[in-house]
């Protein structure tokens, strides 16, 4: 049997010599002339060590793991030239320095020689699947070597690609597309939660439906709600009809099928007795003293006289007047309440009598939204934005407890019987959890990411304004996409909120383009760039093409059209006047 | 044209020159033959067949032996004169020492400092032009002889010194090349930035091609020597 090492030696040349430590304990530097420039930054290199006792390795492993195992991964984190041209030899703007330079007896071709600057990551323990520091930098003199492609392939994700619980969002960045994939952990971080964060049009929406593409594979066949102010997610439904998706059965398994199914903003209705006081004061604020008083006893009663069942605006409103007379009874000297108990009607009237979003008997189902296999989107773009935070804040409510009462085997069937964990994916995340202040739905957002991962709900936020999200929400996801960010503020609040990624990592933010994204946290084994793959839905989240849209405006075939149906109908000319 | 010989030298690439005086030759050369800054070259012996007729046939333009030169540069001059320093009157006068004691004239001499910049190799065509085989800047292996004649260069032969390519492969492209200007840098003297100039004006004249090249360097050393110098 041929010796692994052996074997990777023939294979791998080194890429250049260790020079010594680097400014940090656990960075170290090394030179090399880097002739095919693949020593990029962020790439990740290795050195083995020495002796396998070293790094405490069973000598029970398999030979291919104790060779992973004894290579100290680190990334590249800087890359300073050694030798560069004197200023002088760069006057000339249509001369090179290398001519200039090759004039005076010098050969040009060996030129460049740099000093790289590399973060120790540690070598890889499968069995933990994490990565050890060894506590000591690499002596001077050793050899360094480029990781290859299906080394980073095995070791920088928890699981490899198309495996049961895996998420394909791309392939790593500094590598050829689709050399190395990589892969989040979806068991990670749908009970831990999940951050996407990024400036607008850097591809969030883009991202998150990648990530619900590879939830609704048949290795995953995920349960996903996905709340959507801006109505982008609606092209999900394509994942329904297409092939990539679905699997036929085998022997045990019965063939699989994924779901969509889109909530247009008019389907989206709230019921009217799932809302608490709480919702009320956020519906209709500005209330007085008197009025919520009154209107907290009216609740309570009319929840306590209909014991569940649910309620209607009626009621309510009867309530009101009932509770009014009540106190009217209790304590006779009291002013008048009539006028109060009438504005107050007069506003529930206004608000709930007529609404879209409200109603009396009908809500969104449960067991109905929720379902293994099948991706539900709420589309709320046509919803006033305090509509929006009660919508999500009720269905949060709803859904934690029917997860807590069915694990706790309180409910064995009915309206909160759930026995499945789901994911909700959030977008705009700072409408529902805004920082400084405190909406309707912060405090059922924030007990569902603390509590969530007991009770099997995984929450996903994306938001391009982390600054003006909730400091602790934001750190409570413990996988966190980052993306292109250039407000100076969101990048601090990112730094901030964000343990376990690599400064340097973040250093890089202004840089990334449009579709890379900087991994960190519990889905994978070590903070990576990455490139988002391509969807196989088609994008709805597109920005207009306001030029293009103006120009078809003075097109031929659009100006007759207008002509047609501006042009005044005959005789009617008179009629027009008149109005 | 020749116009000295080496009488001595101060190191490897450090040549000091006598030229040659008042009948040693049948041109004598004027102060212009051996100006600051000008292309000199030598012939290296080491390289000469043993034929006591190749120089002859050198000469006439018949050999076509390739022959190797080193290529130097006039970096210095100094006048002496042994009797400087008897201030007094004479008793015969120049005439008369002319004629009574005719090697007291040659007493007086003109020296030149020659610094080696390179050795190139030329062959002689038929057609009495000069073919140039190969060319090297920096220091050559062999040193020069005592009494090895000094010979200016023309405008061709300082050409081609400077403008060949590296390999003698034919697809390789010829460029310019200052490949002595490191060493004449270390060099510890302070005429050699001035002879780089020197140089470097030549140059400018001999490839108007190459002026944005040059002036990089040129100015580079403008700067340090005139106005680094002086502020």
């Amino acid at each position: 049997m041929i010796d692994p090492d052996t074997l990777s030696r023939a294979r791998f040349r080194p890429v250049g010599i260790t020079k010594g430590p680097g400014e940090t304990t656990h960075e170290y530097t090394f030179v090399s002339r880097d002739d095919e420039q693949v020593l990029k930054n962020g790439e990740y290199v290795y050195y083995e060590l020495s002796d396998p006792g070293d790094a405490g390795v069973s000598e029970t492993w398999e030979p291919s793991q104790r060779a992973f195992s004894r290579r100290v991964l680190g990334r590249i984190i800087k890359r300073v030239p050694l030798q560069l041209y004197p200023d002088t030899f760069l006057a000339e703007p249509e001369i090179s320095p290398t001519e200039v330079a090759a004039m005076v007896g010098y050969d040009a071709r060996a030129n460049e020689l740099f000093e790289l600057h590399v973060a120790i990551m540690g070598y890889y323990e499968e069995a933990t699947g994490s990565f050890i520091n060894p506590w000591i930098p690499p002596q001077s003199g050793k050899q360094i070597f480029l990781a290859d492609d299906e080394m980073l392939t095995r070791i920088l994700s928890r699981k490899q690609a198309t495996q049961p619980g895996s998420a394909t969002i791309g392939s790593l960045l500094t590598r050829a597309p689709g050399a190395v994939p990589i892969v989040l952990g979806v068991k990670d971080f749908v009970s831990t939660h999940l951050a996407i964060i990024a400036s607008t049009g850097a591809g969030k929406s883009y991202l998150a439906s990648v990530i619900v593409e590879e939830l609704m594979q048949p290795h995953n066949k995920a349960c996903i709600l996905i709340i959507d102010p801006h109505g982008e997610y609606g092209t999900l439904d394509q994942i329904a009809n297409h092939d990539g998706f679905s699997e036929n059965g085998t022997g045990r398994s019965t063939s699989y099928r994924p779901q969509v199914k889109v909530y247009k903003p008019d389907q989206v209705k709230v019921r009217i007795s799932t809302l608490t006081m709480g919702d009320m004061r956020h519906l209709l604020p500005e209330m007085t003293e008197k009025q919520q008083y009154l209107l907290s006893r009216a609740l309570r009663k009319v929840v306590e006289t209909r014991r569940g069942s649910p309620w209607s605006v009626a009621d309510l409103k009867a309530a009101v007047r009932a509770v009014s007379k009540q106190k009217g009874d209790e304590d006779s000297e009291g002013a008048d309440d009539s006028s109060t108990v009438h504005a107050l009607t007069w506003r529930i009237d206004q608000r709930f009598v007529d609404s879209f979003t409200f109603d009396d008997m009908q809500h969104l189902d449960l067991p109905e939204i929720f379902k293994p296999g099948q991706c539900t989107v709420l589309q709320l773009n046509d919803i006033d934005e305090r509509d929006q935070q009660v919508v999500v804040a009720t269905l949060l409510r709803r859904l934690n407890k029917a997860r807590m009462e069915t694990e706790r085997g309180k409910v064995h069937a009915g309206e909160f019987y759930l026995p499945y964990p789901v994911f909700v994916l959030i977008e705009e995340a700072h409408h529902f959890a805004p920082s400084g202040t405190e909406v309707v739905s912060t405090a059922i957002l924030k007990q569902v990411l603390a509590e969530g991962r007991k009770f099997g709900i995984g929450v996903g936020l994306i938001s391009q304004r982390p600054g003006k999200l909730d400091g602790d929400v934001l750190s409570q996801c413990q996988t966190q996409c980052i993306m292109r960010i250039v407000n100076e503020i969101d990048q601090k609040s990112v730094a901030a909120a964000i343990e376990g990624v690599g400064r340097d990592l973040l250093d890089n933010l202004p840089a990334l383009s449009k579709g890379q994204v900087i991994v960190a946290g519990a889905a994978v084994n070590t903070p990576v760039i990455c490139r988002v793959r391509s969807r196989v839905t088609r994008h709805g989240g597109e920005s207009k093409d306001a030029p293009d849209m103006w120009h078809k405006y003075f097109g031929s075939e659009a100006q007759e059209s207008r002509h047609r149906s501006e042009a005044p109908l005959n005789g009617n000319q008179g009629f027009n006047l008149l109005r | 044209m020749f116009i000295g010989k080496i009488v001595k030298s101060d190191s490897h690439i450090n040549y000091v020159c006598q030229i040659y005086g008042p009948r040693e030759v049948e041109v004598e050369p004027g102060p212009a033959d051996y100006a600051f800054g000008r292309f000199v070259r030598i012939g290296l012996r080491s390289e000469q067949p043993d034929d006591p007729h190749s120089d002859l046939n050198f000469a006439l333009g018949i050999s076509h032996e390739p022959k190797t030169y080193a290529v130097g540069v006039i970096y210095d001059t100094i006048l002496l004169n042994p009797a400087f320093g008897s201030l007094g009157p004479r008793l015969s006068n120049e005439t008369q020492v002319e004629l009574f004691s005719p090697d007291y004239i040659s007493e007086k001499a003109v020296l030149i400092y020659v610094m080696v910049l390179g050795i190139m190799e030329q062959r002689g065509k038929p057609g009495g032009q000069a073919e140039f085989l190969a060319t090297m800047h920096g220091v050559p292996l062999l040193s020069l002889e005592l009494g090895s004649e000094i010979e200016t260069m023309t405008d061709a032969e300082v050409r081609a010194f400077h403008f060949f390519s590296d390999q003698p492969e034919p697809g390789k492209r010829a460029y310019l090349h200052m490949g002595y200007l490191p060493h004449i840098i270390a060099q510890r003297n302070s005429l050699l930035p001035m002879v780089t100039l020197r140089i470097i004006d030549q140059l400018e004249r001999l490839f108007p091609q190459n002026l944005p090249l040059l002036s990089i360097v040129k100015r580079n050393f403008a700067w340090r020597l005139k106005v680094e110098t002086t502020g």
